[in-house]
């Protein structure tokens, strides 16, 4: 359990979680570009939990959320900010439990962190929002399940699972590809497992 | 470079106070609205904000902010006129669309609401200097690691956004389709962030080493360069945002007893 969890705090990892932020807000924009339906915009909290483990990720997710709340002036996205934290956990827990090492088992990971997502964000829409996601294709699906009589919850529900599942899937497809490409110089950096050897 | 920051210098009043007591007018606005309940209290709160801006000048950079969630606000009102599951009185109906009282009401709420808190946090965004907000933080006790994370967030991002943009005609010169059908835009992703991913990775390398030499890691009090200090009227406006919060619970209580 401890080895989980265990987080190196030296400089390198203080860096990465910057960079993070920095891809994490790349993917968004590009995503907004190329005109695609996804956000996108959780690559670097992906790619930072599973270099520097589920803390470094839950850092990452909610420092994210609060610079963009700082930046876009949209203080709506800082309550979101639990959403990413619970993202960079699950991802971290995953990648330490050695779920990122093949396309695979990445893929097992993305579904579960999806499932995280919709969990988190499901009651903050229907506070916030009155369940709607902003996504377009979701609350088409929302407007459905209402004329249809179903409670707020579920159709809010059914809204994030339709929006979110595919979001991480290929979120984490490209961090998986991402992190495959990198020096293994650079990814040694961040063991939290690594001995310093003596020679005295 | 372009800032990311929304920050206007103007030398405002606004700018001049202490960036915590900014801090609190958005909680009291918050707060003070969802505890009583009813639209009064986010229409109060509404004018306070657009009256702080105003003579901030800044209500002009302010709409930008808020286009964004109107679309929002407006698909909120169209699902929740016509399907909330409460509706029951017709208000009115265009063409074949019937829209409701309660569904209408409710969406009306949800919009004030999410307006109330977009126009008291652009009260602080725009008239707070990220750089001081950080040092304030790191004065009263945050660690200067998360100080660094945040200020060197808003360097890292527009530059960034300035390889993106060589990536981006670098690809476009090779004959990479940007635009056209789902599939082409999608398949444009990849070649397009893969190489500043990449290299921005690549970098955090160096830059550990270059923080590493000049000390990052040592655990000695550090001084300030800028000195910020409260002034008399942010005590003022803190007490008075204190009460308005500790007013509106009694409020509450009373009424619920009642």
């Amino acid at each position: 359990m401890n080895k989980l969890f265990k987080t190196k705090l030296d400089a390198a990892c203080i860096v990465l979680i910057p960079v993070c932020i920095g891809i994490n807000y790349l993917g968004k924009l590009f995503a907004s570009v190329l005109k695609l339906p996804l956000w996108l915009d959780g690559i670097g909290t992906c790619i930072g939990a599973t270099l520097g483990g589920p803390i470094i990720g839950a850092i990452v997710g909610a420092a994210n959320n609060i610079i963009y709340g700082l930046t876009t002036g949209d203080n709506i996205t800082l309550i979101y900010a639990l959403t990413s934290v619970g993202i960079g956990l699950a991802v971290g827990i995953m990648a330490r439990l050695g779920f990122m090492e093949t396309f695979l088992k990445a893929l097992i990971t993305s579904v579960v962190v999806g499932l995280v997502a919709v969990v988190i964000s499901t009651p903050l829409n229907v506070l916030f929002w009155g369940g709607t996601t902003g996504n377009v294709w979701g609350d088409a699906l929302f407007a459905a399940t209402q004329s249809a009589g179903m409670p707020v919850f579920l159709g809010s529900l059914l809204d994030e699972v339709v929006v979110d599942v595919p979001d991480k899937i290929i979120t984490l497809t490209i961090a998986f590809l991402v992190l495959k490409g990198l020096p293994t110089k650079l990814i040694s950096m961040y063991n939290a497992d690594e001995k310093i050897e003596s020679l005295d | 470079m372009k800032s990311i920051s929304l920050y206007v210098d103007n030398g405002t009043y606004l700018t001049k106070l202490h960036p915590y007591t900014k801090l609190l007018y958005v909680m009291t606005a918050i707060a003070v609205s969802v505890i009583i309940g009813n639209i009064w209290g986010f229409v109060i709160f509404i004018g306070l904000s657009l009256l702080a801006l105003t003579s901030g000048k800044v209500l002009k950079k302010t709409f930008p902010l808020i286009t964004f969630s109107f679309t929002i606000i407006l698909v909120i009102f169209i699902i929740h006129g016509m399907f909330y599951h409460e509706n029951e009185n017709v208000l009115f109906q265009i063409w074949k669309l019937t829209f409701y009282k309660e569904g209408v009401l409710y969406a009306t709420k949800i919009g004030l609401n999410v307006l109330n808190m977009l126009l008291a946090f652009a009260v602080f965004v725009l008239t707070t200097k990220p750089d001081i907000l950080v040092e304030e933080m790191e004065k009263s006790g945050f660690s200067p690691k998360f100080g660094y994370v945040v200020s060197s967030v808003f360097q890292i991002i527009p530059e960034m956004t300035g390889t993106m943009n060589t990536i981006m005609d670098a690809q476009k010169s090779r004959g990479m389709e940007t635009e056209g059908n789902l599939m082409t835009r999608a398949k444009a992703f990849l070649p397009l962030i893969s190489p500043v991913v990449m290299s921005s990775l690549i970098n955090t390398r160096e830059r550990a080493i270059a923080l590493e030499v000049r000390g990052f890691g040592v655990k000695r009090k550090k001084t300030y360069l800028r000195e910020f200090k409260k002034q008399k009227q942010d005590w003022i406006l803190m007490v008075v945002f204190l009460m308005a919060i500790l007013a509106s619970a009694v409020w509450k209580v009373i009424v619920c007893l009642l």
